[in-house]
């Protein structure tokens, strides 16, 4: 690659169109090394530092922090002393710098493309608060959103009172968070205002799918598997199979997605992930574990790649290392519904004479996002996956 | 002031060619000035617009020759002569029309707007017609405040037209005004002769509004310095005068301006009626060469210094729009 | 306290001026032997004589340059011109003298003028008798512009403008000569640049000066009504005007209505949305909406003239669109 003049706003996942700089790292002027962190960009899903392509030395800063630009757009230049700037990539030209999303047409309905008509107080207050717009409803004229519409959101989002309450003695200070752990919270508290869930929780039996697991361990060539595996690969499925429910809630209707990709939460280092497995339902499972690993290991490691999130209408999310029995979950934004796993247990359930036998159970509840899925479909979706678990043999090759 | 014109007694003859090698010396200095500030302005060192008064050095030096310190003037565009006649620092002259620091008015005014509260020099003026009434305030202020001070507006032919002389004759009647209204009828309004501005008569004029008027050969210094100091005198008394000096522009408008406007063969005729010339000839060659010498000096120092003079800042430049009191807002 | 109409505080702040300071003079166009057109002089020609107060022929740019002469000699003159309009014949002395003789040269002397005009609509004087055109001479630098509301501010504004060193323009409503309002027996200067809260309110700050601060208080009052607290501040000075005060009211209130009776277009009303929309901009909930006349001359008819005035009716309508 040669050295761009230009440094632009990164495609940071395949849903990306826009990315807010919150944070520049260098000044211009600064000198920096090939893989400094230039800036942080948030985007609506995840914040992620942005490294330096290459050395050099910072020219100028186009583009304000807080500025909402479109992918592509100049945030800086560098300077190159001495060398003339290379030409312009023959790509799409490029949006002008500095100017966020032009403003609405007077006559625009309420916005979709990312830019919140909202008032300068109100937008204020949702910097203070932590409040996304995109989760506010905006009370004024053409959805303009207002301070009071920004209160409003906060007051119930946040269970405290506005007030804080008088510091306990020995509380510690308020930690702020990192640009990773704020924009989780921000998605996470928009998810669960704007997403109307519903749940549906069940157990599956996983006798024969751990004695599957040990034998396919013990074979030569087999990646190692995990439990988290077998429920990619048995999710994936039941969306291979039952393709009507591989779709997410978009722009106010419903989106088809048929993909198969599935995702999977990882609590990294640095902050919650969601990477995403693409066409889980068309893998085996030694496959799911060959792709998985390294996605997941990105995730923990808190460097994932641009391409390893965004898209998937289901995650799951396994705290089965946990002494828990159930998670109930909050669907990922842009997803329809999620896969919390607990641990497995042993339970005595009785048998067909009404005695006790020994099961070994997976505590799972399916959230889903009722806009996208009803209750029959969601029963439906997470009974595919219960019996995909519990008859796994159809899992170790891809389908047919 | 002919030195064979009246056969006086020694003494006073002898009294008189001191006077009138002073007045010399003080038209020298403005010719010797506006001179250097012609060169320089054609080098590119003397930026804007300057209006030189060549030809007219008589009129300036002739009437600040009968004010006292205290006295005002108020000038107009064509205004060096007024400025350095009425006392005007000749070293913080060059610095303020060369746009310095040190210039006698920081160097906001320059050669248009060139003033010195110090000497009575009220401004040099961009509008046309604009410092009459601004003479006849001060003389208003004057008459109040009884200083004894005169108040004198300088104007040019081409004000004529202007209403504000018309209506400061007029005001300056009414009130008895300690004022006193000097035209340098050089026959030119700009780009134009007066003849085809003005169907008036300066004199007829004044006399209309009940004010004495008299017209004087306006190259001759000796003659406006004896016209003045009776003009200035019954202006002291609350008699408004109006006095007009017959005079010539030897430059154009301003500097640049060809003059492509005026006759060539009238043109040729002005060396002869040029003040500096007519007076120098009734001096002797010696003492006309050691003045010219010590002119010429001072001038040379005088641009030296104005060449070390400092830009001025624009922060302080902001901090003379008002008075430090609140600020305004712009 | 004493109830006095603003005309007769404005009389009253020339007289004690004239006594405390010789310095002080007055003339303009009939103020003298008439006493003025409204009769805001009357008297001061008797407690004064006839060298410190003065008839002027018809001669606005003489006055005004006349005044700027005097400034300069050392004299606090008082000038009139009898209605804003006439301004234009005399703006040369005012913008090209008045204005810039402190800057232009050096900071030598200062010009301690005051211009007193009357202007607004309501009195049926047409076109060239009406205008509010205070505008122009905020937009001058070098200039000062104070518009009282009110009986006592006209006294202590006037008291001020006359002590202070540079030129200002005090324009005075001639609809509220007239008014009466409570003048204190001990009333002094009020400083320039100082806002005054005429009313306290929490949902919207309306800024208004001269006439059109009764006219915000007669709206507030009308919102009241409807439980909308309106905060109007009258801005008494122009030039300068209280930034830091509107912003204040603002970051309390979030919603902002200018009211002018000058024309709406590029007034007043205009640098200071547009000021607040810079400086405030966190603050705003709403846009910032102006109230001021039609972008129109004042018309003879008295039908059309009462038209054209911006009325309570429509302050409260610009403050119940911030409230949207």
């Amino acid at each position: 690659m040669t050295a761009a003049a230009q440094i632009v706003m990164p495609k940071l996942g395949l849903t990306m169109t826009e990315g807010v700089v919150v944070e520049w790292k260098a000044q211009p002027g600064q000198q920096v090394a090939e893989g400094d962190v230039l800036f942080v960009v948030e985007t609506d899903k995840i914040a992620n530092e942005v490294e330096a392509p290459r050395s050099g030395v910072i020219g100028e800063i186009l583009v304000d922090i807080g500025a909402t630009v479109p992918v592509g757009t100049v945030l800086a230049r560098w300077r190159d002393e001495g060398s003339a700037p290379p030409p312009k990539p023959a790509a799409a030209p490029v949006p002008a710098a500095r100017s966020p999303a032009p403003p609405p047409a007077p006559s625009a309905p309420a916005p979709q493309s990312g830019r919140h008509i909202a008032t300068p107080l109100a937008r204020r207050l949702a910097r203070e608060f932590g409040v996304d717009l995109a989760t506010v409803r905006g009370s004024g004229p053409r959805g303009r959103i207002k301070a009071a519409d920004v209160r409003h959101a906060s007051a119930s989002a946040e269970p405290r009172p506005v007030e804080p309450a008088p510091v306990p003695a020995g509380a510690g200070p308020v930690e702020a968070l990192s640009h990773v752990q704020a924009a989780v919270a921000r998605r996470m508290t928009a998810a669960k205002q704007e997403i109307p869930h519903f749940y549906l929780a069940t157990e599956a039996e996983v006798s024969e799918l751990l004695a599957l697991q040990e034998r396919l361990r013990a074979l030569p060539d087999c990646p190692r598997l995990t439990l988290t595996h077998w429920l990619l690969a048995a999710t994936g499925r039941a969306l291979a199979e039952l393709p009507e429910f591989d779709k997410v809630w978009a722009e106010g209707g419903v989106r088809r997605l048929g993909g198969t990709d599935v995702g999977v939460a990882v609590d990294g280092e640095r902050g919650l992930f969601a990477p995403v497995l693409r066409g889980a339902g068309r893998l085996g499972v030694a496959q799911i574990a060959g792709r998985a690993e390294p996605l997941i290991e990105r995730a923990r490691a808190g460097r994932p790649l641009p391409e390893d999130g965004g898209g998937g209408a289901l995650t799951v999310s396994n705290v089965g290392r946990h002494p828990v029995t159930y998670l109930t979950p909050i669907v990922n934004p842009g997803q329809a519904a999620i896969l919390g796993v607990g641990r497995v247990r042993d339970v005595f359930r009785p048998d067909a004479d009404g005695k006790p036998l020994l099961k070994r159970e997976l505590g799972l509840v399916l959230a889903c996002d009722h806009r996208v899925l009803n209750g029959t479909d969601g029963a439906a979706l997470l009974g595919r996956i219960v019996s995909l678990i519990e008859a796994p043999l159809r899992l170790v090759a891809p389908p047919v | 002031m002919a030195r064979n014109a009246k056969g006086g007694d020694a003494a006073s003859a002898a009294d008189r060619d001191v006077e009138l090698l002073e007045l010399y010396r003080r038209m020298l200095i403005v010719r010797r000035a506006e001179e250097r500030l012609s060169q320089m302005f054609a080098d590119g060192e003397v930026p804007g617009f300057i209006h030189l008064s060549i030809g007219q050095e008589a009129v300036p030096v002739g009437v600040c020759a009968a004010l006292r310190l205290e006295d005002t003037l108020a000038s107009n565009h064509r205004g060096h002569g007024h400025a350095l006649a009425k006392g005007l620092d000749l070293e913080r002259f060059f610095l303020e029309v060369m746009g310095r620091a040190e210039g006698v008015c920081g160097g906001r005014g320059g050669s248009m707007h060139i003033a010195d509260m110090g000497v009575g020099m009220l401004g040099a003026n961009g509008i046309v017609g604009a410092g009459l009434p601004i003479a006849a305030g001060s003389a208003l202020a004057h008459q109040v405040r009884r200083t004894g001070g005169v108040a004198v507006a300088f104007f040019g032919d081409g004000a004529m037209a202007e209403g504000t002389l018309h209506e400061t004759l007029n005001l300056a009647a009414l009130w008895h005004l300690p004022m006193l209204f000097v035209c340098e009828d050089n026959g030119w309004g700009e780009f134009s002769p007066t003849s085809r501005q003005f169907t008036g008569d300066l004199i007829a004029l004044a006399g209309a509004f009940g004010i004495d008027a008299a017209t004087v050969d306006g190259n001759d210094v000796a003659a406006v310095a004896r016209a003045a100091s009776k003009v200035v005198a019954a202006a002291r008394d609350g008699c408004p005068q109006v006095l007009r000096c017959v005079t010539n522009r030897v430059h154009g408008h301003y500097e640049g301006d060809p003059q492509r406007y005026r006759d060539p063969a009238d043109l040729e005729t002005l060396p002869n009626h040029d003040p500096l010339r007519r007076c120098a000839a009734k001096l002797g060659a010696d003492d006309v060469a050691k003045v010219t010498a010590e002119v010429e000096d001072r001038i040379a120092a005088a641009v030296a210094a104005a060449r070390a003079g400092t830009e001025p800042d624009i922060a302080r430049a902001r901090a003379d729009v008002y008075s430090p009191c609140e600020a305004a807002h712009g | 306290m004493a109830e006095t109409r603003f005309g007769k505080a404005i009389g009253q702040a020339l007289a004690d001026a004239m006594r405390d300071d010789p310095d002080v003079v007055l003339f303009g166009e009939d103020v003298a032997v008439p006493g003025g057109p409204f009769g805001v002089t009357r008297g001061l020609l008797d407690a004064f004589g006839p060298e410190r107060v003065r008839d002027t022929p018809i001669s606005e740019a003489t006055i005004v340059g006349a005044a700027v002469g005097a400034a300069i000699g050392g004299l606090k003159p008082v000038v009139e011109i009898m209605f804003m309009d006439f301004c234009g014949i005399a703006m040369d002395a005012i913008v090209n003298q008045a204005a810039k003789a402190r800057f232009m040269f050096g900071g030598q002397c200062s010009v301690p003028m005051v211009l007193r005009t009357p202007h607004g609509a309501g009195v049926g004087a047409g076109p060239q008798h009406s205008q509010c055109l205070e505008a122009w001479f905020a937009h001058i630098p070098g200039l000062r512009v104070v518009c009282p509301s009110n009986a006592a501010d006209a006294y202590g504004l006037l008291r001020t403008a006359i002590d202070h060193p540079d030129p200002v323009i005090f324009v005075e409503n001639k609809s509220l000569y007239a008014a009466k309002g409570d003048l204190p027996e001990n009333a002094g200067p009020i400083p320039l640049g100082r806002l005054r809260v005429a009313r306290e309110g929490a949902d919207v700050t309306v800024v208004a000066y001269g006439a059109a601060v009764g006219t915000a208080l007669t709206a507030a009052d009308a919102l009241a009504a409807d439980g909308v607290s309106a905060e109007v501040l009258d801005l008494r000075s122009i030039q300068p005007w209280d930034e830091a005060g509107v912003l204040a009211s603002l970051a309390k209130t979030h919603r902002l209505v200018v009211v002018h009776e000058a024309v709406e277009a590029f007034g007043v009303g205009a640098e200071i949305a547009a000021r607040m929309a810079d400086v405030g901009f966190d603050e705003l909930d709403a846009p910032i909406v102006r109230v001021g006349a039609p972008f129109m001359p004042v018309a003879f008819a008295p039908n059309v003239e009462a038209a054209y005035l911006p009325g309570a009716a429509q302050v409260a309508a610009a403050v119940r669109r911030t409230l949207e």
